[in-house]
């Protein structure tokens, strides 16, 4: 079975090509850029351990969470066949940044470090599932939105809590970190707990692509098919867990980046879900890591959040995307 | 004379108990007997408590208020409106502050021969602190989230008195604010000085402070952990932050030659 092409379409290969190579770029020149201006060619030990240290890690972190973030973002709106849908507005991230945040005021983190990814990843599931049992499994997009919109406000409310249980005298400050996330200053070790779980989710989300292309012809075709709607369901929530859930535990709630990125590609992608998974995986990747090094090229007199980035560029993209809906949905 | 008076901020309560007896202490707030961030956690212990807010402040039936500048102007509103005489303690920037704040507290509680002898005893302790002429080292006095202290600062006035010249200025322009790791890489300062150590904060904003480099950075470099009691407020003690950050120079100068 071939595709009818799209207007903008690509052929497959050479779109994931293409954003492989724009990844691979912009990986690049994360680790090119930097306070210090200490650039890629520079000889010396502090070169050395600003590289190894400091880039290094910032720049393969950038590259998974945003590819878990894009990934997720297209496997969320293929498999709930939902334009709005994506990690932080369903209230995933939220549930996440909470185990985190959970693992690592209840002292569990300082136990042992995989706490930390699996508080997340445990709370990013509870959040997933919550937000499928309350929009029910024909929900429209509002249903959704209005679900992860409650499933968010607690996992909020409860964070906020956390903090000011712990007596932590930079409760305020820190909540800030958790909702406007960030790849400042992490290190080798918080790569190491994070990116086995990331890749585990991410290789399992990519499983899903014959399953979402045959679930746009509905459930019943899509089971007609062959195509296990259970089993699928399963892959669609524990691998968003697993990436989404371990990344933001590391890096704090990332915005939009699983919104914008698969509506972005979806026309290149000749509208087919399954091609969309890989191709939002690398976009998703190489949109994080530009954004990250726009910020430290555009320094002001403090650092700008990520977080802060991705969500001046995505919320006006989601009321765009809210102005569509309404128009198609409307009577 | 004032006999019962109230202090609703962590550094009117630590001049408070300088400078009065304590049956004269009606209540302070819980921090000023938190070794965490109080230079003398064990003289606060057994004074009351109080929450803060205007109501509980009226259960002392306070003849003196001692409140700091920030976060508590609804309540001093408050509490003079209802006829109750409240002295706002500006926060000391730097050493000349720290005396006007004893003598700002001294004065309202009718102490003021107490608190000349404090402010002499700190003159005493700063002039053995001064440094030798020469070129002074650098230091940066980093933080929880990677904020350090910037001009302007009761810590960079400290910085300053021991000797040390505040590296801060040379990361960023701007008073405060973070510095990037990387910036600390590259150009590290002579003297390290750490407000916390890692495993004091459990939270996700401290992990700067666990972050490997900091620990090379510690093993290659001088470094000392001064702790947040001896420079949060401007108090007398902030001669002991002078006297350690003082030491510190003299280290640095030692292993040089």
């Amino acid at each position: 079975m071939r595709d009818i092409p799209g207007r903008l379409g690509l052929e497959p290969s050479y779109l994931l090509a293409a954003l492989a190579a724009m990844a691979a770029l912009a990986f690049i020149m994360s680790l090119s850029v930097g306070p210090s201006g200490i650039g890629i060619d520079a000889a010396g030990e502090a070169r050395t351990l600003i590289f190894y240290e400091i880039r290094l890690p910032r720049a393969v972190l950038g590259t998974l969470v945003g590819g878990a973030l894009g990934l997720s973002g297209a496997a969320l709106q293929g498999y709930l066949r939902n334009p709005l849908a994506e990690p932080s507005l369903v209230g995933v991230s939220g549930g996440a940044a909470l185990g985190a945040v959970l693992a690592i005021h209840l002292g569990l983190s300082h136990l042992l470090a995989l706490a930390l990814p699996i508080g997340g990843l445990a709370g990013a599931a509870v959040a997933m599932l919550a937000v499928v049992a309350l929009a029910g499994a024909h929900g429209g997009p509002v249903t959704l939105i209005l679900a992860g919109l409650a499933v968010s406000s607690i996992a909020t409310a409860l964070i906020s809590l956390a903090l000011n249980l712990s007596q932590n005298p930079f409760a305020s400050v820190e909540m800030v970190l958790w909702m406007m996330g960030s790849l400042a200053d992490r290190s080798l070790t918080q790569l190491w707990i994070s990116a086995p779980f990331i890749l585990l989710g991410c290789a399992l989300l990519l499983t899903v692509a014959r399953a979402l292309n045959a679930l746009t012809l509905g459930e019943d075709a899509a089971s007609s098919l062959g195509i296990d709607l259970r089993r699928t369901r399963l892959a669609v929530v524990a691998g968003t867990a697993l990436s989404v859930g371990a990344a933001t535990a590391v890096t704090g709630i990332i915005g939009f980046i699983g919104l914008i990125v698969p509506h972005m590609l979806r026309p290149l992608a000749q509208y087919r879900p399954g091609l969309l998974l890989p191709a939002s995986l690398l976009g998703g990747a190489a949109m994080l890591l530009v954004a990250d090094v726009a910020l430290r090229i555009v320094q002001p007199w403090v650092e700008l959040r990520i977080g802060v980035l991705t969500a001046l560029i995505g919320a006006p993209f989601f009321v765009w995307l809210v102005l569509k809906t309404r128009a198609e949905l409307a009577p | 004379m004032p006999r019962r008076i109230v202090s609703l901020d962590l550094c009117t309560d630590q001049l408070l108990i300088e400078l009065v007896a304590p049956n004269r202490i009606a209540a302070v707030t819980h921090l000023a007997a938190d070794p965490a961030v109080s230079a003398i956690p064990d003289k606060a212990r057994g004074i009351p408590i109080t929450r803060g807010n205007a109501e509980d402040v009226l259960r002392y039936d306070p003849d003196l208020v001692l409140a700091g500048p920030f976060g508590v102007s609804a309540t001093v509103d408050l509490l003079r409106r209802l006829g109750h005489n409240v002295v706002v303690v500006p926060l000391a920037q730097d050493l000349n502050g720290v005396r006007a704040s004893v003598r700002a507290v001294a004065g309202a509680v009718g102490a003021s021969a107490r608190g000349e002898a404090l402010i002499a005893e700190l003159d005493r302790r700063l002039l053995a602190a001064v440094p030798p002429a020469g070129t002074a080292p650098t230091a940066v006095i980093y933080q929880i989230g990677g904020t350090v202290s910037g001009p302007g600062s009761l810590a960079d006035a400290a910085l300053a008195a021991a000797g040390l010249r505040n590296m801060s200025v040379a990361y960023r322009p701007a008073r405060g604010g973070q510095v990037p790791l990387e910036l600390l890489i590259a150009k590290p300062p002579d003297l390290l000085v750490l407000a916390s150590n890692a495993d004091e904060y459990r939270t996700a904003l401290a992990d700067n402070l666990r972050h490997p480099l900091i620990r090379q950075l510690r093993q290659r470099g001088a470094s000392i952990e001064l702790p947040w009691r001896y420079w949060l407020c401007g108090t007398p003690h902030i001669a002991d932050a002078i006297e350690r950050l003082a030491q510190a120079r003299a280290g640095i100068k030692a292993r040089r030659q």
